[in-house]
């Protein structure tokens, strides 16, 4: 199989459930090596995305090629070199955590057992216990081993840390950026983004089954306002407040927005009203988010 | 109005629970009122004259595996006594099926989906949910007698017959639903549950045929709680007092239900699981295919050998059965048949008996598949290098072996019995009767294979095979069919190897058909979406 530098490529992606469309001309590029954050809220299509990749749906249009193959005809060639953990990791019921570990991990041509029993113990997860005693936690925990403990060139993480307590999203974190160390390429969605934050090389941001952003973490940051929030020791007037945006004013206590390159000018024009205090805030990926979502809807709306 | 704080909310969520289950009612109201009523509208088209009646009773008589099944044949001669012996053994099973699975469902099912959590972490009292979910196969059973009554009595049945016949299915469905509560209490899981409560009655219902059909003492009936049914004799002696035993049972048995209830950890049964290996040694699709099955394959298999102690045993009492019989005996003196062709006839028609049973569990098997998706466990195993035939293969493959392991173990015991007991049939051809019977349960199972493969939201549809296939063998002759429509069942092909003639014709083309339907799934398989939570 030739050997591309775009380890996933969709053009034009169409899936449709009955008279539902779940994707709708999804354009996703990842590159090898790189860890891809996939962002998106609940029923965005992140997951039919990932099941297409996966050859476990038929794509009705478009079309999608991983690591250089067809995602539906070449199941057996291209999973052999990719490990998946779903969002909702289901077991089965009798077999402890161990057992569905080995079981995925021989089907997937064998573990790396060193890496198996240390990720076991980082994760802090009984091995024997049967499928049906675990918690949610537990049960990703299961999959996340069987995937890592895996010497694949592609990890495909469906949410792979909901139900993962802080504590084991650090430890998740920490194994995720020795497997990047590696070399190894990571598809990583998730509807929460400092989950992505700190790994991503590049994201792409999907909304109705659409990639509606894609970029480093800078150009989506470029793109976005700085928050601030100040209190001040006399009402300023609205005249001289031109460089800030959104701006809400409650007695002296204000909230704005600033563009990534008018802080300076924002700050001289706050200065002369007696700044008692001042948080200024980098965008964060919730805001960006949320001004994505309103853009779009508007747009949606005026249609 | 102020209900014991147990039950608070009871009668609430049995609205709503009867709101959203009344649907899965259906199925088992529609199948024991046709049962019933097709008894009472065939009756005297078939069999319009005296004459008739009596070669119907030479029939049935004539092969005593029917009596298996459908107990004793009081009195043919009569539409309401025809009615009581089809339908009140298969009728009372079906509602007691019906009752064990709707109350399971609403026990332990809802507590495995989690479902269940959310009901008790409402304001609802400790034994709300179990009496919501008994209350519930009370009134599925109260329905199907109910309704089969009326369908049936509007069909032309005499009143107080066809009441108390009805009235049966209702106490068995009761007798079920107490026993479904009770293995509801002890089972592990859900699936464990209702495969207890299913044996237990399965047991129950085989050692009635029996003990009828071998005409055994009076204790061995009167124990049985399912014998009661057969003795209230309806159209004969119309005795309703054994159904009070019945109630009793339920009682006692919801009493026993109730009280294991209040001692256990919601989610777990009375048996707590040992803690597991902590490395696996299932490595391979097939291997994890049989490790899911192995539970309900060692209980299988356990249980053909039973069945085919039971119906070995009854091979060395045939001839006595049927000299006893004034019309065989005439039929055998006017040299219409010889004893040859009765005793391998009637060998076919047990082993088809064990086929059929046995096609029952390998159904289940493949329909694990289904279950296996909906439940998200599929998905990851097809995202390693495993293929989905390659998949799909392991379990079929368990399901198609385990149908020659059934018949071999049924079969070695029935031929053992059969061999002495001077009927003519020999070891090997008892054993061989067994054996050949395997390409139509496979034909059969390849029905579901086709289902689960093809067009798996019509997961019932599975089982059309199982259906068609028992109601042709075993109901087909007392409706008086044509031979091609018997014909559509596989084991109507069954070359009868202990008989004088017989050809392989038939069971070639029942192979074929079988391979066929296996295409269709495999193909189905690989071409169709999984399903998606």
């Amino acid at each position: 199989m030739p050997d591309t530098a775009q380890v996933i490529e969709t053009q034009g992606l169409v899936k449709r459930f009955g008279r539902f469309t779940a994707l709708d001309g999804l354009d996703l590029s990842v590159a090898r090596g790189e860890v891809h954050g996939f962002l998106g809220p609940n029923g965005a299509g992140k997951s039919t995305t990932i099941r297409v990749l996966l050859g476990l749906l038929r794509a009705n249009g478009g079309t999608a090629r991983l690591l250089g193959g067809d995602p539906w005809s070449d199941v057996v060639e291209l999973h052999q070199r990719l490990a998946y953990v779903p969002g909702d990791v289901a077991l089965w019921p009798s077999m402890s955590g161990g057992e569905a570990i080995d079981l995925l991990g021989s089907l997937r041509g064998g573990l790396d057992d060193a890496r198996r029993d240390e990720l076991v113990e980082r994760f802090e997860l009984d091995p024997t216990k049967r499928g049906r005693q675990y918690s949610k936690g537990n049960r990703q925990k299961v999959a996340i081993v069987a995937a890592l403990a895996s010497n694949a060139e592609l990890l495909i993480l469906d949410e792979p840390t909901s139900g993962l307590d802080p504590l084991m999203e650090n430890v998740f974190q920490e194994v995720l950026g020795e497997a990047k160390e590696r070399g190894t390429t990571v598809l990583l969605s998730s509807h929460i983004l400092s989950e992505v934050e700190t790994l991503a090389d590049r994201l792409s941001i999907i909304r109705a089954g659409r990639i509606v952003e894609t970029g480093t973490l800078a150009q989506i940051r470029g793109n976005a306002r700085t928050s601030v929030h100040a209190t001040l020791t006399r009402t300023p007037a609205a005249a001289d407040l031109a460089a800030l945006h959104d701006v809400h004013l409650d007695g002296a206590r204000l909230t704005a927005t600033v563009d990534a390159d008018g802080i300076g000018p924002a700050m001289s024009a706050l200065a002369p009203y007696g700044l008692e205090s001042l948080t200024v805030a980098p965008p964060s990926l919730e805001s960006l988010f949320l001004r994505l979502y309103e853009d779009e809807g508007d747009a949606a709306g005026a249609r | 109005m102020s209900a014991p704080a147990a039950v608070t909310g009871a009668p609430r969520l049995l609205r709503a629970s009867l709101h959203h289950e009344a649907r899965s009612f259906a199925p088992w109201i529609a199948i024991v009122t046709a049962l019933s009523a097709s008894s009472v509208l065939v009756y005297p088209w078939v069999f319009p004259t005296q004459a008739d009646r009596e070669g119907l009773a030479t029939l049935v008589g004539s092969n005593p595996a029917l009596g298996l099944i459908f107990g004793p044949a009081f009195d043919l001669s009569t539409a309401d006594g025809f009615n009581a012996w089809r339908a009140l053994a298969l009728g009372g099973l079906f509602t007691a099926l019906g009752a064990i699975f709707v109350v399971t469902r609403a026990t332990r099912g809802q507590e495995d989906s989690g479902q269940a959590e959310l009901l008790a972490s409402g304001v609802l009292g400790r034994s709300s949910r179990l009496l919501t979910a008994v209350a519930m196969g009370l009134v599925m059973s109260v329905v199907v007698g109910v309704v089969s009554f009326l369908v049936a009595w509007a069909c032309g049945g005499g009143v107080e017959s066809t009441a108390l016949l009805s009235a049966t299915f209702t106490a068995t469905g009761w007798m079920g639903t107490g026993i479904a509560a009770v293995t509801s209490q002890l089972g592990a899981e859900a699936r464990a549950s209702s495969s207890l409560a299913v044996a237990t009655f399965g047991t129950l219902f085989i050692l009635r045929g029996f003990a009828y059909s071998v005409e055994a003492a009076d204790w061995a009936i009167w124990i049985n709680p399912l014998a009661w049914m057969t003795e209230t004799k309806p159209s004969v002696d119309n005795s309703w007092a054994p159904l009070g035993l019945a109630v009793a049972l339920t009682a006692v048995t919801l009493a026993v239900a109730f009280v294991l209830q209040s001692r256990r950890d919601f989610g777990q049964g009375a048996i707590a699981p040992a803690p597991g290996p902590a490395r696996g040694r299932t490595r391979s699709p097939f291997a994890l295919a049989l490790r899911l099955n192995r539970g309900s394959l060692i209980a299988w298999a356990v249980g053909f050998g039973v069945l085919g102690t039971v119906f070995g045993y009854f091979t060395t009492a045939i001839t006595d059965l049927l000299s006893a019989d004034e019309g065989i005996a005439q039929i055998l003196a006017a040299g219409a048949t010889t004893p040859e062709d009765l005793f391998g006839a009637f060998l076919a028609t047990i082993i088809s008996l064990v086929g059929i049973i046995s096609s029952i569990a390998c159904v289940q098997m493949v329909l694990r598949v289904r279950k296996e998706e909906m439940e998200d466990r599929v998905e990851p195993l097809i995202a390693t290098p495993v293929s989905r035939p390659r998949y799909y293969a392991a379990h079929v493959g368990v399901a198609l072996l385990a149908a020659p392991v059934f018949l071999t173990i049924a079969g070695l015991v029935i031929a053992s019995f059969a061999s002495g007991a001077d009927i003519g049939v020999t070891f090997g051809e008892a054993l061989g009767q067994a054996l050949v019977t395997v390409p139509a349960v496979w034909t059969v199972v390849a029905v579901s294979i086709a289902v689960v493969g093809a067009r798996p939201r019509l997961a019932i549809a599975a089982w059309a095979g199982v259906v068609i296939s028992f109601a042709l063998t075993l109901l087909g002759p007392t409706f008086g069919l044509d031979d091609w429509v018997l014909g559509i069942s596989p084991y109507y092909h069954v070359p009868h190897l202990a008989t004088s003639a017989y050809s392989w014709g038939g069971l070639a083309v029942v192979a074929l058909v079988g391979a066929l339907l296996c295409g269709v799934g495999f193909r189905g398989f690989r071409h169709r979406d999984l399903a998606t939570s």
